[in-house]
């Protein structure tokens, strides 16, 4: 099951089957690494049996250098990283962010996508796009969700750089480690309740658009697909 | 030959001129049952195009099943003439050159069939060929579709046409038992007519689809689940919806999408427009959960239900209407059409703009 054969340049991806790592090995987001995320993705929603996704490592956002200045940025790009983002928010698969320096723009972006969020003591958090005269993205949505509108706009309007301390106070992390402890992470998310941790997280993420009367038939819909999982079936005999 | 691939030319939609909310219907008709009134009022759906009868002295209406067999006929050939219409003209085409026609229709039984009666009433050709599916249900639209597709592709440049028209009017049994009031709360009248040909000299203008293969799944341990029976005591054809079925039907939906997926080598994330039958608030939401889709997906599926109610076999086609009026889609994008019926069934097609 083992997959790090890929030729992979902004990146180093390595799935076991069980685990899937993407460790970002560039300190800026260009083209090229949206591309491999992309095929990560790819990989991730045909092929891999992996029941958890962890990316790792620190990036200071968007490269600029990637885009010619006189020609201008272009919109379709943006786009394609917004769908990029929602993409891995939306994998069937637990996902978690293991910041181990500083997330600036992008990075943080990419970090709020994701289900479990641990940070190494001394990284920052930041977005600075406003202060550059540009936008997060959606971290504007996402954010809000996460800390509330009045701490959002703090962060977003000023470009605050944020350390793990207060990280966690607001509930962007989850914790402060030295590394993930991959064993505690595996009795955790367990593969034989995927579906049901795949339904939950969807449902999480519509709580915040959904009345109430539509929420309950979705939710309805969600757990009948749950009890009738073998897996489920299976626990119940226990 | 993807070039001479049957296509979707033209669709055209019609429906009884009157228009009527859910609260209209619990008045004229006098409902008092609290249970059945919430049943109307807190549905997803919002209104509907009926043809409607007049109040008997307690309120319910009291049609024989002689008078709702007749109004079947007659709606039929009101909504069916006019969706034909509507199709036809969009593409410049007349009765005259339709080659092949094929009705479809669950909501009343007879003979000749709806093709015989629409050819005399329209003036279609005595030489076209023709074909009535009855009884199949919601899903029978693709049913009928594939049936359509396989013909136009074996008579390359021929014309066929598809309509499905149902009075589901007249399958109403008032009796005040929740059996007949969801049913009576759910389904709505309309015809839908699609064009469809297979010409390689048919690459222009807006992009239309190709029709690239169908997928069914029989749940033959449902079969009693949906089903359209006599009815003794009330004298009446009546229809039964099992409240476990929507549940049933989405944890199914996967796998006849998978099949049809893997017979084209496609992902699901290939797949740009969802043309979901509007089978009613949870089957929906089912279907969206055992397959991963949003919301936005499934937009026309809920804004149909929402105006029309489920028509049965010819709702699938209102929603493809939307979207194409929506003019969002492009040249290249793959789709999947999906109903759900008696069978319990659910049928899929594969189609591709270009």
């Amino acid at each position: 099951m083992s997959r790090s054969d890929q030729a992979f340049e902004t990146l180093h991806y390595n799935d076991d089957g069980d685990i899937a790592t993407v460790r970002l090995e560039r300190s800026r987001i260009n083209v090229r690494q949206l591309g491999e995320l992309e095929r990560v993705c790819a990989h991730l929603e045909d092929e891999s049996k992996a029941s958890l996704v962890i990316f790792r490592g620190a990036s200071q956002g968007i490269d600029f250098a990637d885009f010619d200045p006189k020609a201008g940025l272009d919109i379709h790009g943006f786009n394609k990283w917004e769908k990029l983002l929602r993409r891995i928010e939306q994998l069937e698969k637990v996902t978690c962010f293991f910041a181990e320096g500083d997330l600036v723009g992008g990075g943080f972006q990419l970090m709020l996508t994701c289900d479990v969020r641990s940070a190494r003591a001394g990284a920052t958090f930041r977005l600075p796009e406003v202060q550059m005269g540009f936008l997060p993205g959606m971290a504007t949505w996402r954010l809000a969700r996460y800390i509330g509108v009045g701490h959002a706009r703090r962060l977003i309007l000023r470009g605050d750089s944020v350390g793990t301390e207060e990280a966690m106070r607001l509930g962007l992390i989850d914790d402060v480690r030295e590394d993930l402890d991959h064993a505690d992470l595996r009795a955790h998310y367990r593969p034989a309740t995927a579906v049901a941790s795949a339904l939950a997280r969807r449902l999480l993420l519509e709580s915040g658009e959904t009345q109430y009367e539509d929420a309950l038939g979705n939710l309805l819909a969600a757990q009948f697909r749950a009890i009738s999982q073998s897996a489920f079936l299976e626990n119940l005999k226990k | 030959m993807f070039d001479a691939q049957p296509r979707l030319l033209a669709i055209g939609t019609a429906n009884p001129p009157e228009r009527v909310r859910q609260e209209d219907l619990l008045e004229r008709f006098r409902v008092e049952d609290p249970r059945i009134r919430s049943l109307f009022t807190s549905s997803h759906i919002k209104t509907r195009h009926l043809y409607l009868p007049e109040p008997g002295p307690n309120g319910a209406p009291q049609e024989s099943q002689g008078q709702l067999l007749a109004k079947h006929k007659w709606g039929a050939m009101q909504i069916g003439p006019e969706a034909v219409e509507a199709c036809l003209s969009q593409v410049g085409l007349t009765v005259r050159d339709i080659d092949h026609l094929v009705c479809i229709t669950t909501t009343g039984f007879l003979a000749p069939g709806l093709t015989a009666l629409l050819m005399k009433k329209m003036g279609f050709r005595e030489d076209c060929s023709r074909a009535d599916i009855v009884g199949m249900g919601c899903n029978a639209g693709l049913n009928g579709l594939n049936l359509t597709t396989a013909w136009a592709k074996a008579n390359p440049g021929k014309n066929a046409l598809m309509v499905c028209i149902e009075v589901c009017s007249a399958v109403y049994v008032f009796d005040n038992t929740m059996r007949t009031a969801i049913v009576n709360s759910l389904f709505g009248d309309g015809a839908a007519a699609v064009l469809v040909r297979a010409h390689p000299n048919d690459d222009q203008g807006a992009p239309v689809p190709h029709v690239l293969g169908f997928n069914s799944h029989l749940i033959p341990s449902a079969v009693d689940a949906m089903r359209y029976d006599w009815d003794d005591e009330a004298g009446k054809f009546s229809f039964f919806l099992d409240r476990d079925i929507p549940y049933v039907v989405g944890a199914n939906a996967p796998r006849p999408v998978a099949r049809l997926l893997a017979q084209h080598g496609l992902k699901k994330r290939h797949i740009a427009h969802w043309i979901v039958h509007s089978g009613g608030k949870k089957v929906v939401d089912a279907i969206k959960y055992n397959l991963g889709l949003t919301d936005y997906d499934v937009r026309h599926t809920h804004s149909i239900l929402r105006d029309y109610g489920n028509l049965s076999s010819g709702s699938f086609l209102f929603s493809y209407q939307r979207l194409m009026r929506e003019g969002k889609v492009r040249r290249g994008d793959f789709g999947i059409m999906m109903t759900m019926g008696p069978g319990s069934t659910i049928e899929t097609a594969l189609i591709r703009w270009s």
